[in-house]
């Protein structure tokens, strides 16, 4: 099995997120980035089935900017055989069909029996790159993975796809495939320190992007912080005269 | 009658779901011209005929036998088919799990820019522009789109109109031959376990997220549910995935619905999936240490304090006046 596994590199979003000069991106320079959470779970998946499918080689790829590399090295250290870079020339917001447009381009002559990406990037939220690439490829997709069995003759893999309240779907795929993973679908391993060695030695493929592709894309982006709604107050004072607060609202509505 | 815009509704077992209204009030807002909705099923007589009847608008009923079980493939062959008949400008789906699985896909082979997860519209000079979250909601994204258009609507972020009496919208339906296919459904399943107080009858919910920090910490979420007569403690996606909740008390887009009388989330960055499944709560208590959560925009009340002090400070001082 040849698996292509797509990783992106986002921001930590739990950090403070400033607009940059030009309105179309954020400031990246004291960010912390890591691995979008999502992709964790599809290198994951890709590496359990490197465990149980002989002669399984694993490809991690990233498009972005040089600090990508980080991220690539990351799938590296999981246990990711070859480390993929298509470098971006700038520090900006790139869209989903140039992204997949840009892994496509490398990918459609390279034989991978299966693609894995995450369901999302928890930075900009579009769950676009995945379902656009396969269509691109013409391979069938399915999106929110969350298992996933391969046939023994390696030709079909079965899914199950996680949709509202919890249920799920099952579908039978022809092979190649590319599955969009959801959390939860495994356990992200920690890197054993022998891949960490190697990782550290291994050079990447660099692909250098050259012409951008072009995309009937979203024509221009900008960004903006949302407008403070009128709905709440947030409770001041110290921690204790918060916490009393409280109590008085939940009091006056009855539910204490 | 030829769309400027087409929504593309959902119907389940012959129901037609609400998102699918959520969408025609959306593409009232998008454009004035004609509107006409697309479901594809095996039998959609029923179905269509009370969409006609509720909005007054065309309705383009694609059935086959194939069409009982939803794939990707299928789905975007018949759009694919079906939708340039029409010339739409704009096709609107929903945001869901099955938006999210076929949309993209549908603009690339369709040509079409994509636009997903939209929960707004700005004007600029008379022309649309989408918003939507990014960032766990911590800032919006304008985005312009470029010729005709694929658009994902965030379940939730626009309401069904209440119908005013018109006549009801013509029905067309369109049978139509179909290819084998290199996706085949299997069927579906739920999870049948539940709680004693499950999480969509519970007339509150103290919901934990990832800001809880670890595992042993829900016992406070659960000490806190304890103060009230009847709690039930629910989770945002991260906090299952982690294992330390179940996948059946998540509260999201991917999980429950909810809409409880209180609904207080403690250590929830507020992102639009978790927002989609519980904005509705008649009364909204958010606490969490950053004051720049997205969460406080939907909290009626919002606190801003780490609520591994806060809760028990909160329990200690419910104690007291208790005592009085």
């Amino acid at each position: 099995m040849k698996i292509l596994v797509c990783v992106k590199q986002v921001p930590d979003t739990e950090s403070l997120i400033v607009i940059d000069q030009s309105g179309r991106w954020i400031e990246t320079a004291s960010l912390v980035f890591h691995m979008n959470r999502y992709d964790e779970y599809a290198v994951e998946e890709a590496l359990l089935i490197k465990e149980t499918v002989q002669r399984t080689v694993v490809d991690a790829l990233s498009v972005g900017p040089a600090r990508v590399r980080n991220v690539i090295k990351r799938a590296l250290e999981m246990g990711a055989d070859n480390g993929i870079h298509i470098a971006l020339p700038e520090e900006r917001y790139y869209d989903p069909l140039t992204i997949a447009s840009l892994i496509r381009r490398y990918a459609h002559d390279q034989g991978y029996d299966l693609i894995l990406c995450g369901i999302m990037a928890e930075d900009d939220l579009q769950s676009q790159v995945g379902p656009m690439l396969a269509e691109m490829l013409g391979i069938p997709c399915a999106t929110s993975v969350i298992s996933q069995r391969l046939a023994d003759d390696l030709t079909r893999i079965s899914v199950e796809r996680e949709i509202e309240g919890g249920e799920r779907e099952r579908f039978e795929l022809a092979l190649p495939a590319l599955l969009a993973v959801q959390s939860g679908m495994n356990r992200p391993r920690y890197p054993a320190l022998s891949n960490v060695l190697r990782a550290k030695r291994q050079e990447l493929i660099t692909i250098d992007v050259g012409d951008m592709p072009h995309t009937q894309g979203q024509a221009s982006i900008t960004l903006r912080y949302p407008e403070h709604s009128q709905r709440g107050v947030l409770l001041s004072g110290s921690m204790r005269e918060k916490a009393q607060a409280l109590l008085r609202i939940l009091h006056a509505h009855a539910f204490l | 009658m030829h769309g400027d815009t087409i929504i593309i509704g959902e119907v389940e077992e012959g129901k037609v779901l609400p998102v699918t209204y959520e969408l025609v009030a959306f593409a009232r807002e998008l454009s004035p011209g004609p509107i006409a909705i697309i479901i594809l099923g095996r039998d959609m007589a029923s179905a269509a005929g009370e969409i006609a009847q509720r909005t007054g608008l065309e309705v383009i009923a694609v059935e086959h036998a194939f069409l009982d079980r939803y794939s990707s493939e299928l789905w975007k062959d018949v759009l694919t088919e079906i939708l340039p008949r029409y010339y739409p400008h704009y096709i609107v789906a929903a945001h869901t799990s099955l938006g999210q699985d076929y949309a993209p896909g549908l603009a690339v082979r369709l040509a079409a820019c994509s636009i997903t997860s939209v929960q707004g519209i700005v004007w600029e000079d008379g022309a649309p522009v989408f918003s939507r979250a990014i960032f766990n909601g911590k800032l919006l994204m304008d985005v312009r789109p470029e010729g005709i258009t694929v658009l994902t609507v965030q379940p939730g972020a626009f309401r069904p109109e209440v119908s005013e009496r018109t006549a009801p919208g013509p029905v067309t339906r369109i049978s139509i031959q179909l290819a084998p296919q290199a996706i085949v459904p299997q069927g579906s399943s739920s999870s049948a376990e539940e709680d004693a107080l499950p999480l969509t009858e519970a007339p509150v919910i103290i919901s934990a997220g990832r800001g809880i920090g670890k595992q042993e910490h829900l016992d406070l979420v659960y000490q806190l549910a304890g103060l009230f007569a009847k709690a039930a403690v629910g989770g945002s996606r991260p906090v299952c995935d982690l294992g330390w909740l179940p996948y059946r008390s998540q509260v999201g887009m991917t999980g429950k619905t909810v809409t409880p009388k209180l609904y207080i989330a403690c250590g929830i960055s507020g992102t639009p999936q978790h927002v989609a499944g519980m904005k509705n709560s008649q009364l909204i208590v958010a606490i969490n240490k950053d004051p720049h959560a997205a969460i406080f925009r939907i909290a009626d009340y919002g606190i801003v304090e780490d609520l591994m002090v806060f809760i028990p400070l909160l329990l200690e001082e419910y104690e007291q006046s208790s005592l009085q």
